[in-house]
């Protein structure tokens, strides 16, 4: 029992910080039809953005790091869609390029964090030490708070979302581009504040995950790899399958990773991912017409 | 293939074929002026570093032709390209090391096997669509390098890979790693044909049509009576096809194969090559193979920067030559026309 309860605690903690991950993921492919294969590198920028402010340069704690990083991040998500991503829409094959042009990205920002920071990974300290005591099993109190940061994180997003009215237009945008456009929401905003949002979000996941993890340059592909499932999983666009799915899939990687061994994990994932496509070729709650 | 006139229906539609046929001619007398052009250099410059990187543009060059049938003529987003290379190479190392089967019949035994992946990656992908055979895929390819680390036991040989493979041997002439300029002609027979076939019998025959109709217009091309399932099936196998006697290539001629060629940098080359050379548009991936290899080669001196370079030449070429440096001839002739 004592055991079981230990896999549970670990899973539901693993899948928080996923959930964080693949909202992000998510939420800017419904509203904007990205599909950023970027995000892995965002979120080890993160995780080197929070290793500089710390341990790195600045010494501050990691709470004031966040902060910090958050600015930071949007600045750097809104930028690159303004950038990179926008004057792709007016082409003819676009999500093609988009895909190309993210990828591209992607390698490029890997690299240039391994010439700048060097190959080897870095550790940062977390914000509490110690254990906690939680139905008989000890689990270390960093993952205890990792999982309510991550789960207030989503429900801030989701608060946003469904009661505010920028939050309306994302909806809108996500639901039709067209007739959000006709009703006078400003398109193009909806889209640079998604993207801005989806990095602050896997930068923050980056950082939570930093003290555990370690950051380093090619870190970034495991963690956006599963977020891929999940939210390929959850279906593409929606947050709350991305929601639901991190939490299914974060327990069964727990519990597989007890029984059979952490390498099992992503040979499983794509045999599930791959039935619940051949059922459900939208994902579990996908409703995205391409 | 049709000019601006012919589009606005200027030209009368006898005038128009004839024109067109005239053109097809002259493109397919351009190639293999090129390859004899090739063929020139390579025999000419006696340089074995020079025939080497002519022989991993040619290896390349049909990676990247082939890529370009599924997802730039296809309009597949399949990014398990480089799946189909690495079964192509496995399976061909493997069969001459442990069956000991002569090197040119493992090389097309691993075609075949490749072939049977590209069938196998394909059927899945039939029931996705657009962006999810995307994520699939690359899930696929991110997913195989574990695989193989794992595979030790059933001759897979791990991280340290597969050494040894025994080279080509042709008629008596041993294609070793030595033989540049047998190797050299080697390739160039094999990928010029293989490329000819892609570009010049496949693509322009009623397959090729199907798959740039269900591109463009997959609604109306299904309601025309084109099996979107089944020619989605052939644009998939073909292409693994081809991918895998690429990869076999490269296992015979480098002798040694490790799950690197999974890595990023291949990965990024072959992208490199189509968002340079331009998808969907002859020449423009073979294009794209010749210069991204030689300046790749240029930049090995650069070595911790060239990776960085590469993704920054993918982002800036989608961005400034959507169509590739193929669509430079076009913008040139245009203004040409105008002046």
């Amino acid at each position: 029992m004592q055991q079981f309860m230990e896999i549970l605690l670990g899973g539901l903690s693993q899948g928080a910080v996923y959930c964080v991950i693949a909202v992000g993921l998510s939420l800017v492919y419904g509203a904007a039809r990205i599909l950023n294969f970027a995000h892995g590198s965002l979120y080890t920028i993160g995780g080197y953005i929070a290793w500089t402010m710390t341990s790195g340069y600045l010494g501050l704690p990691i709470w004031a790091a966040m902060l910090v990083a958050i600015p930071i991040l949007f600045v750097l998500g809104v930028g690159l869609e303004r950038m990179i991503i926008r004057p792709m829409r007016a082409r003819e094959n676009w999500k093609i390029n988009t895909i190309m042009v993210t990828l591209g990205l992607a390698f490029a920002l890997d690299n240039l964090s391994q010439i700048v920071f060097g190959p080897s990974a870095k550790t940062v300290a977390p914000f509490v030490d110690g254990t906690i005591e939680l139905f008989g099993v000890t689990i270390s109190l960093y993952k205890f708070w990792m999982f309510w940061i991550a789960l207030a994180l989503v429900a801030v997003l989701e608060f946003f979302l469904s009661a505010t009215r920028f939050g309306h237009a994302v909806r809108a945008v996500s639901q039709d581009i067209q007739g959000a456009n006709q009703v006078g929401i400003e398109v193009n905003h909806v889209f640079a504040f998604t993207f801005g949002l989806s990095v602050v979000l896997t930068g923050l996941a980056g950082i939570l995950l930093a003290p555990v993890f370690l950051v380093s340059p090619l870190g970034g592909w495991a963690p956006f790899l599963k977020a891929f499932v999940i939210v390929v999983f959850g279906g593409l666009g929606s947050t709350r399958g991305a929601f639901v799915a991190a939490f299914v899939l974060g327990l069964m990687e727990s519990f597989i990773v007890f029984y059979l061994g952490a390498p099992w994990t992503m040979p499983i994932w794509l045999l599930m991912l791959l039935c619940v496509l051949m059922v459900r070729p939208k994902g579990l709650f996908g409703v995205w017409e391409n | 293939m049709f000019t601006d006139e012919e589009a606005h229906g200027l030209l009368p539609a006898a005038e128009a074929r004839a024109k067109n046929r005239n053109w097809l001619r002259w493109q397919d007398m351009t190639f293999w002026l090129v390859i004899v052009a090739l063929a020139i250099i390579g025999l000419v410059v006696n340089d074995s570093y020079v025939r080497h990187i002519l022989i991993l543009v040619l290896i390349w060059a049909l990676v990247a032709a082939s890529w370009d049938l599924v997802l730039g003529y296809a309009g597949i987003f399949n990014y398990a390209q480089l799946v189909f290379f690495a079964v192509g190479a496995y399976a061909s190392a493997m069969f001459s090391l442990y069956a000991g089967v002569p090197a040119l019949a493992a090389l097309g035994l691993g075609t075949i096997v490749g072939a049977a992946s590209g069938l196998l990656i394909a059927i899945p992908c039939l029931r996705l669509r657009g962006e999810y055979v995307a994520l699939f895929t690359f899930a696929v390819h991110l997913a195989l390098p574990s695989v193989i680390q794992q595979g030790r036991s059933i001759g897979l040989g791990g991280s340290a890979g597969l050494l040894g493979i025994p080279p080509i041997n042709l008629f008596g002439n041993v294609l070793g790693p030595m033989n540049k300029l047998g190797w050299f002609f080697f390739a160039l027979t094999v990928v010029s044909v293989c490329v000819y076939i892609i570009y010049f019998k496949l693509l322009r025959s009623k397959l090729g049509h199907a798959f740039v109709a269900l591109r463009d217009a997959d609604d109306f091309a299904q309601s025309l009576g084109v099996n979107e399932r089944r020619y989605r099936l052939i644009a998939f196998v073909i292409s693994a096809a081809f991918t895998a006697l690429a990869g076999g290539m490269y296992a015979h001629y480098t002798s040694v194969l490790t799950p690197k060629i999974l890595g990023t940098e291949f990965f990024l080359m072959v992208m490199v090559m189509l968002a340079i050379g331009g998808m969907g548009k002859y020449p423009g991936a073979v294009l794209g193979a010749f210069i991204v290899v030689t300046g790749n080669e240029l930049l090995r001196a650069f070595d911790d920067y060239r990776l960085l370079i590469l993704g920054i030449t993918v982002v800036l070429a989608v961005l400034f030559l959507p169509n590739g440096v193929v669509s430079l001839r076009d913008r040139f002739s245009r203004t040409k026309v105008k002046a």
